[in-house]
């Protein structure tokens, strides 16, 4: 069935386009043994998708849409989020000027180089906040935050 | 070209002329002047009128340190904004301002009269005169005091406005743009950091723009800076330095364009954090205080100089100097090299460097040493000068259109003392510099107290043969405030310099004391009979210029102010006209009416619905925890008062949630989906909270347990099915689950699928009907709804919102934690005793419950209320009494917490908590309101379907 | 805004991704029965309220999700350390190692 807040038009702007990412297979990973899984701020891929690493004992992951529950060997909890989160591509040469608008990281390479993850805050709303490229980001949040978030990086692209 | 333009100097364009409106009046400038420089450009010196005693001011400075001429610029419905210094205004044409604090105009204000009254108003009037009656103050002095006083008009329409903002990270940040601050640029250009410049000022340079023989350096140390990236950003004003680095500054974008051709936002904040903070906001000139030193023309010196060399402006035709500092010298001879007539300069220093004098008398200048100025005449404009030898009563009398004040200069200091920076007096500049060291901040330049304008005296006020309390000497001009009024507040017994500032309130407001600080604190030093160091400087706080609320909210206003978290559902509430209310920051539909009905009508319908057929309800915004991994009972057994262990697969379970002091936090019902997972919901309002909370616990009590928890609030889209035909409407659409009552009987839970997706069954009612709770993957949670809409319809399946929630859950005498407890209700309290596990040795708020308080036989405890008339409705909130018309203070025994009409009973029903309640249930009460006292019943907090029959529908 | 060193992400990181906890190292009774009312009292209420040093706890609720304890100084508001959850309470300042103890 279709997702109706994924239907807006991608918001593009000189140096910056902003856009929903497909849906996808997404599950909160926790354990205390973390082989085979990145270290903390860390991404890797997994399972056909990636593991981002957001606490000591926490993983997100996200898994092409359609994708099994991994299969994952030690002491773990996994549950469902897959429509709990909504994602967002933030790409151009002006994607980390523009996110820097609402989010109070460093987002310059030397501190937050490609393939970091991190929860933190974009104007007071929680994302995760993962850097895919130089000069690309996904950000996650929850659904019922994704309009606002949406709205705020559309209105700071055109401010930026 | 006005008669006060020098051709040929400035760095203003006068080829290209901008016209604009002072006070209603055509004007014309030129491309590069401030609005200041402008009217003194045309001839005006008067710009407001003061504060208290609305005496005719000039302008005092060429920049933010202008405490005189505030005025409210207009560029549009919605863009006033008031108290704008004129010197900090760029003139662009259709620029329209208007001095403010006059009435009815500039020239002729009836305000002055306070001035004739002036005894009356001393230093703290405010808190000695109106004080009684104190009825009057809010009807009669305030008012009036408002009429008379303050600054500027406020806006009343909506800012149309856009403000931005965003972070900025560099490993070097210098604020100040002037001869210091470039040099710190200069040498950290090469590192390769990060190092951003940034000066309030429309151009960077600093005091350098008023010197044109650095002009050419200037040029080339900003083109270096440019070639070596440093980020440089003008108009940009650093309004406070906070912990670690951090510092907030505005950068204006579109105020100095003329209203038709701005676009884009007005201003932008910028949040720097910076490895290093290098403060170069150099040094104000410091006014002299003698009588009448605020006619208008009477002047700072730099700002003379300013205006000559950057806006090619003459202050004046006849200048006269006040000068106990040798830096008014270069001034002087500066505007007599200009060709402008010097008509002395009068220097309260009796020995004085001898190459002044020799250039002094080169330029043919009249120099009296060892005298001051006592004195300023004019009505609207000064027009001359009295001055004394020092000790002496032989006055004279000097024509003059302006006269010039040097009194030395004071470090710009507010950012140092923002991030907690100690001071140091520096006897020799006669300031407070700093001192000592801050984390990641230096001080360098005229800031660190790195001044070379030659020697100075600095005192108090300047001496004068009269009787100080026979005249005005002003101190601050912004907030008039006088040396005789800081000598009169210690003579009234004030001895902090803080409590000084704020009887006085001198250095108050949006001057922050840049102009008036030091004099003030020299003036009460004094008086008290002490050193300046030893009185101490009062805190500067941020802002350090006054700052639009717009550049501090940013994009936070309208839909942004903050998010408006909507359930999947909420597009379809919407379309079919639902009135929503907010929870938390939920959007919530609350009815749904239909034609004309009103609330009233839609609940009564809704409920009826709901009794006699089936609603259906958007539950989602329900938290919901996903408890998973072994010691996931456990985690639950320790976290809630009931017992987990035992329940089985398939089951649900009422938990109930205290803290630690044995108080209802929370409440939900929780699924046990297999061995080690449970779905956990919580109250819409306390999800994270209890998130918080349990995690809390988790991994700091008990981080040996295995368990994990995950907020699947959003994860779940939550539809409720509730009435006697709700079975009716999900059985043709569920696949893989037995409804009948047998195989899922009230509080039974099961997975399988609906519509084709995944579905979570939760057999469950918040209304005393058979229900069920459908939970469905979000992305779905729309279509699932819309299909049993459709297929309801035959059984008149009725939409119902949050308001006949509350009702059917009052009938019920079901419990909203935050509504009917307020954090002091134990689980015996709220009647709900039977969820505590008698049998459990802890739980979170176990060992409180033993506490001798919470056994006290008359503790407020949750009952009903039926009035008499059941026609009328208590208000929520209302007191309950034991004895009608009691003497005052009557003793209040309890509170109204719910209270409806129910249209199931067709009367008026209510829960309350009542002191020693349930021991009260058929006794009288009284609940007195404005109009009458109400009596009530006291019943048991269960209205409806006592026997529970109706939950098998 | 302060910078808060999160010791599980180990880097600092804005203020507005932390929550304050309260004061550190009350630990939870074993068993809260064999606390007499007035020890449960103390327990519940009785907090330092330090002028100076403090040891507290703060969520990094906004970011790796855990809690930890802090020296922070109440008066000038700046933090001395953190430290991961479960390790000893520090000593004097000159007597830090800087040790968090391992734990992950």
């Amino acid at each position: 069935m279709a997702d109706a807040l994924l239907a807006d038009e991608p918001v593009v702007r000189d140096g910056i386009a902003i856009a929903w990412t497909p849906p996808a297979v997404r599950y909160s990973l926790r354990t205390r043994v973390p082989s085979g899984l990145p270290r903390l701020l860390a991404s890797a891929r997994f399972a056909d998708g990636h593991a981002l690493a957001l606490g000591p004992d926490e993983w997100l992951l996200i898994l092409p849409d359609g994708a099994q529950p991994p299969t994952i060997a030690p002491l773990h909890a996994l549950t469902d989020i897959g429509h709990r989160n909504v994602g967002l591509t933030v790409a151009g040469d002006r994607a980390a000027a523009l996110i820097q608008c609402g989010c109070a990281l460093d987002l310059s390479l030397a501190t937050f180089p490609p393939g970091k993850v991190t929860r933190t805050l974009y104007d007071g709303v929680e994302i995760v906040l993962w850097r895919t490229g130089e000069a690309e980001f996904r950000i996650e949040t929850w659904r019922s935050f994704a309009a606002y978030l949406h709205a705020a990086l559309a209105l700071a692209a055109d401010d930026l | 070209m006005s008669a006060f333009r020098l051709p040929g100097r400035g760095r203003i364009d006068v080829a290209r002329p901008v016209a604009f409106r002072f006070d209603g009046k055509a004007m014309t400038g030129a491309a590069g002047d401030t609005l200041a420089s402008a009217l003194l450009a045309n001839g005006v010196h008067l710009v407001g009128r003061s504060f208290k005693y609305h005496r005719p001011r000039g302008l005092l400075g060429a920049g933010v340190e202008e405490p005189n001429a505030l005025m409210g610029v207009d560029r549009g419905p919605g863009r006033h904004t008031a108290n704008v210094r004129a010197t900090t205004i760029e003139l662009h044409d259709d620029l329209t301002v208007e001095t403010q604090n006059r009435w009815p105009s500039l020239g002729f204000d009836l305000g002055a009269a306070t001035n004739l009254l002036s005894p009356l108003f001393p230093a703290g009037f405010y808190n000695k005169t109106f004080m009684w009656p104190r009825s009057a103050w809010e009807t009669l002095y305030e008012p009036a005091i408002r009429r008379m006083a303050g600054l500027g008009k406020a806006p009343h329409a909506i800012d149309p406005d856009r403000y931005t903002a965003r972070h900025d990270f560099v490993d070097l940040l210098i604020v100040g743009a002037g001869r210091a601050g470039i040099e710190a640029a200069l040498a950290a250009s090469a590192s390769g950091e990060r190092v951003m410049l940034i000066d309030e000022q429309p151009e960077l340079g600093g005091k350098l723009l008023a010197n044109p023989a650095r002009w050419d350096w200037l040029a080339g140390a900003l083109t270096r800076l440019d070639d070596a990236g440093v980020v440089c950003l003008s108009r940009t004003t650093a309004i406070g330095l906070y912990h670690d680095g951090f510092v907030g500054a505005v950068e204006r974008l579109t105020d100095h364009l003329p209203p038709a051709t701005a676009t884009g936002p007005r201003e932008r904040l910028h949040r720097i954090r910076a490895a290093r903070i290098v403060l170069a906001t150099g040094a104000i000139e410091r006014p002299l205080v003698f009588a009448d030193n605020d006619r208008p023309g009477v002047m700072l010196a730099s700002a003379a100089r300013t205006y000559l060399h950057r806006y090619g402006v003459a202050v004046g035709k006849r200048v006269a100097l006040m000068v106990t500092h040798d830096s008014g010298y270069q001034v002087a001879f500066d505007l007599a090299e200009a060709g402008i007539g010097i008509a002395a300069i009068v220097d309260s220093r009796p020995d004085l460097d001898p190459s002044l004098k020799a250039r002094a008398s080169d330029l043919g200048l009249e120099l009296i040493p060892h005298a001051v100025v006592i004195g300023t005449h004019g009505a609207k404009a000064v027009t001359g000068i009295t001055l004394a030898p020092l000790g002496s009563r032989q006055v004279r009398k000097i024509a003059c259109d302006a006269l010039l004040m040097a009194g030395g200069w004071t470090p710009t200091v507010h950012l140092w003392s923002h991030g907690k920076g100690k001071l140091g007096w520096d006897e020799a500049l006669g300031a407070f510099v700093p001192e000592g060291e801050m984390d990641r901040v230096t001080c360098t330049g005229a800031c660190a107290g790195a001044i070379d304008p030659g020697h100075g005296v600095h005192a108090e006020a300047l001496w004068s043969p009269r009787d100080p309390a026979s005249f005005k000497a002003f101190v601050d001009l912004q907030n008039d405030v006088t040396a005789r009024d800081i000598r009169l507040a210690v003579r009234e017994g004030f001895r902090s310099i803080e409590h000084i500032k704020r009887y006085t309130t001198n250095g108050m407001a949006t001057d922050q004391g840049k102009t008036s600080n030091l004099n003030g604190l020299q003036v009460a030093a004094g008086a008290l009979g002490n050193t300046a160091p030893q009185v101490g400087l009062t805190t500067f706080r941020p802002p350090y210029t006054p700052t639009t609320f717009g550049a501090l909210a940013g994009s936070a206003k309208d839909a942004l102010f903050q998010p408006t978290r909507k359930t999947v559902i909420d597009s379809w509430a919407h379309a079919q006209g639902a009135v929503f209310e907010n929870v938390a920051q939920w959007r919530r539909a609350r009815y749904f009416p239909r034609a004309s009905e009103d609330m009233d009508a839609a609940v009564a319908r809704e409920c009826r619905a709901v009794r006699t057929g089936v609603g259906m309800f958007d539950a989602s915004t329900l938290g919901k925890i996903e408890v998973v991994g072994p010691d996931a009972a456990e985690f639950l057994n320790r976290m809630y008062t009931n017992p987990w262990k035992a329940l089985a697969p398939g089951r649900c379970r009422y938990g109930l949630l205290l803290g630690e002091d044995g108080f209802i936090r929370d409440d939900g019902v929780a699924a046990r989906l297999a061995d080690d997972r449970f779905h956990v919901t919580t109250t819409t309002g306390g999800a994270a909270r209890v998130l918080g909370m349990m995690e809390d616990y988790l991994q700091t009590e008990w981080p040996d347990l295995d368990v994990w928890l995950t907020s699947t609030t959003e994860q779940y889209a939550v539809i409720a099915l509730q009435g006697p035909r709700a079975r009716d409407v999900i059985a043709p659409h569920v696949e893989g689950v037995d409804l009948s009552p047998e195989a899922l009987p009230h509080m039974a839970y099961a997975e399988g699928r609906i519509c084709g997706v995944p579905m979570r069954l939760f057999r469950v009612s918040f209304t005393g009907e058979l229900g069920f709770e459908v939970n469905v993957p979000a992305g779905h949670g729309l279509a699932v709804w819309e299909a049993l809409w459709a297929e309801g319809q035959r059984h008149g399946i009725t939409a119902y919102g949050t308001e006949t929630m509350h009702v059917l859950r009052a009938e019920k005498g079901y419990i909203i934690v935050g509504q009917d407890s307020d954090g002091t209700l134990t689980p015996d309290d709220a009647g709900i005793g039977w969820a505590v596990g008698k049998k459990k040795l802890d739980f979170v708020g176990r060992r409180s419950l033993a506490r001798p308080d919470m056994l006290l036989p008359d503790r407020k405890q949750l009952v009903g209320l039926l009035t008499d008339d059941p026609h009328y409705v208590l208000e929520e909130g209302a007191q309950i009494v034991d004895v009608p018309n009691a003497p005052v203070p009557v003793p209040m025994i309890g509170h109204v917490t719910s209270s409806y009409h129910s249209p199931t009973l067709g009367r008026s029903i209510a829960l309350a908590v009542v002191a020693g309640g349930r021991a009260r249930i058929g006794e009288t009460l009284f609940v007195p309101m404005a109009d009458k006292t109400h009596r009530v019943t006291v019943s048991e907090p269960l209205f409806y379907d006592r026997e529970g029959a109706r939950l098998d529908g | 805004m302060l910078l808060i060193h999160c010791p599980y992400c180990d880097e600092p990181r804005p203020e507005i991704e932390f929550g304050y906890a309260g004061e550190a190292h009350i630990a939870r009774p074993i068993n809260p029965d064999d606390l007499s009312d007035a020890e449960w009292e103390t327990y519940l209420f009785v907090r330092t309220n330090a002028r100076g040093r403090h040891f507290e706890r703060w969520r990094h609720v906004h970011g790796c999700g855990r809690f930890f304890n802090a020296v922070r100084d109440t008066v000038t508001d700046t933090f001395e350390r953190t430290y991961k959850a479960g390790v000893a309470r520090p000593g004097e300042a000159d007597s830090w190692t800087g040790d968090t103890g391992g734990i992950v």
